[in-house]
Order: structure tokens, then sequence, then C-alpha cells
């Protein structure tokens, strides 16, 4: 670890779902930000009970972007999605089993709808994420949730 | 924009150590090569913009967490189809 705790006073994250208070040690790095807020390269991703089985993805640098997540494989069990070498290296390398997956939830008025497509995934050991654009993916950008497992 | 004329098998550099090169020509579509560093990102650039828009439309102030929760069932067990 070679963090220094010196800056760690938690920082006030204001939400749509509520305040957190977050520690240096929970930010996670988005190098390239995601697509349409590449600007955004800091990001903590939230947890309550309130929002469970949901997560919030939000940025604490550049313009105020917020996402429900959740794990695609609790919108659909059997879901895999491959790293190539590129986004091992990006991730920082380290082990596939240990990532953490958030897809991007789109609440409508309607629907909820999940991206399968281009989940972000967050390597925790480094707390480096990105958002993967597979250009192949079989996996639906709008996939309607409709139950959780 | 720059503009360049380019045979089959040539390329141009962007910057360092980012090299496009034709691999081939037909009547209306070229295939590109692309080489450049693993921290640099190359999307085909609808795909982009796709993930740009979705992003965008999720990213709209939400006070609808209720919505998104009433609407999802959590399955519990197996027993459930």
């Amino acid at each position: 670890m070679t963090h220094t705790d010196a800056q760690s006073t938690p920082t006030r994250v204001d939400t749509a779902f509520g305040t957190f208070h977050v520690a240096a040690r929970d930010i996670i790095a988005f190098p390239s930000g995601m697509p349409g807020f590449e600007q955004c390269r800091r990001f903590v991703l939230l947890s309550s009970d309130e929002l469970a089985p949901f997560q919030c993805l939000q940025s604490v640098e550049g313009p105020a972007a917020s996402f429900l997540v959740i794990d695609p494989r609790r919108a659909l069990p059997d879901y895999r999605c491959s790293l190539s070498d590129v986004d091992r290296l990006r991730l920082g390398g380290g082990e596939d089993d240990a990532l953490l997956w958030a897809s991007i939830v789109t609440v409508q008025a309607d629907q909820t709808l999940v991206n399968l497509r281009a989940p972000v995934v967050i390597n925790p050991a480094l707390m480096v994420g990105y958002q993967l654009m597979p250009s192949n993916s079989l996996y639906p950008l709008r996939f309607e949730l409709t139950r959780v497992f | 924009m720059l503009v360049f004329t380019r045979r089959r098998n040539e390329a141009i550099i962007v910057a360092d150590g980012i090299e496009i090169r034709v691999l081939r020509v037909s009547r209306d579509a070229v295939r590109l090569g692309v080489t450049a560093p693993a921290d640099v990102p190359v999307h085909r650039q609808e795909i982009y913009e796709q993930i740009r828009e979705e992003n965008c439309r999720a990213a709209q102030p939400v006070s609808s967490l209720s919505d998104a929760l009433s609407r999802v069932r959590v399955a519990r067990g197996t027993g459930e189809s």
C-alpha cells in the first residue's frame, strides 16, 4: 500500500440516492473517463441497503455523473464477457476472478434497461476501472431488467 | 482536417507509436490496421457513439430508484422461472 492517509478526510458526496462519505482509498480511477463523460476520471461505487440490488457509480471529479449500476450476473446469471489482453492491461493485470463488474442501468418511465454490452469493469486491487467496448459482444446494449438473481 | 492519399500497405503515423495502415481497398470499403499502445483506446465510431448515447441517457438525474426497484422481482432460490 503506497497510499498516504494524510488526505483521507472523508469527502462528502451528494447523490440522488442520498449523501455518502467516501475516503481517498474508495476512489476509483477511470483514466479515460467513460464515453460521454470523458472528463470524469474519478468515481466511487456506492452501496446501501436502500440501493440494493443496485449500486451507484458516482463521479467525484469533473461534471457530475451518477449512474445506477448492477452486476450483470444479477441480470443474467450466465453472463460471461471475455476480456481482451488490452482490457487486462488497462485494468492493471491480475486475476479476472477478482474484478468487479457493473452494468449501467437506465431507468425509463415504463422500463428499466441494463447495458450488458459495455459493462464497467473495476480492478479493486488497483482501484482502476473502465468501460469495456467490445465490438462483437452478443449481449444487448438495452436489456430489459424484470428480475434480479 | 488533414487529408492524405494512401495506397495499399501505406500508413500514417499519429503521435508516438500509433500507426494506421491501409490493408485492403475495395469498391466502398477500406480495411485498416491500427497499431497503438495498449492505453490508447481505439473503437469503431458508431459503437462508441451508441455507448455514449446510452451513458448520457442513463446519467439523467433520477429520482426514480423506487420505480426501478418496484419493477424488478428478486428471484430467490432456483424454484422460480
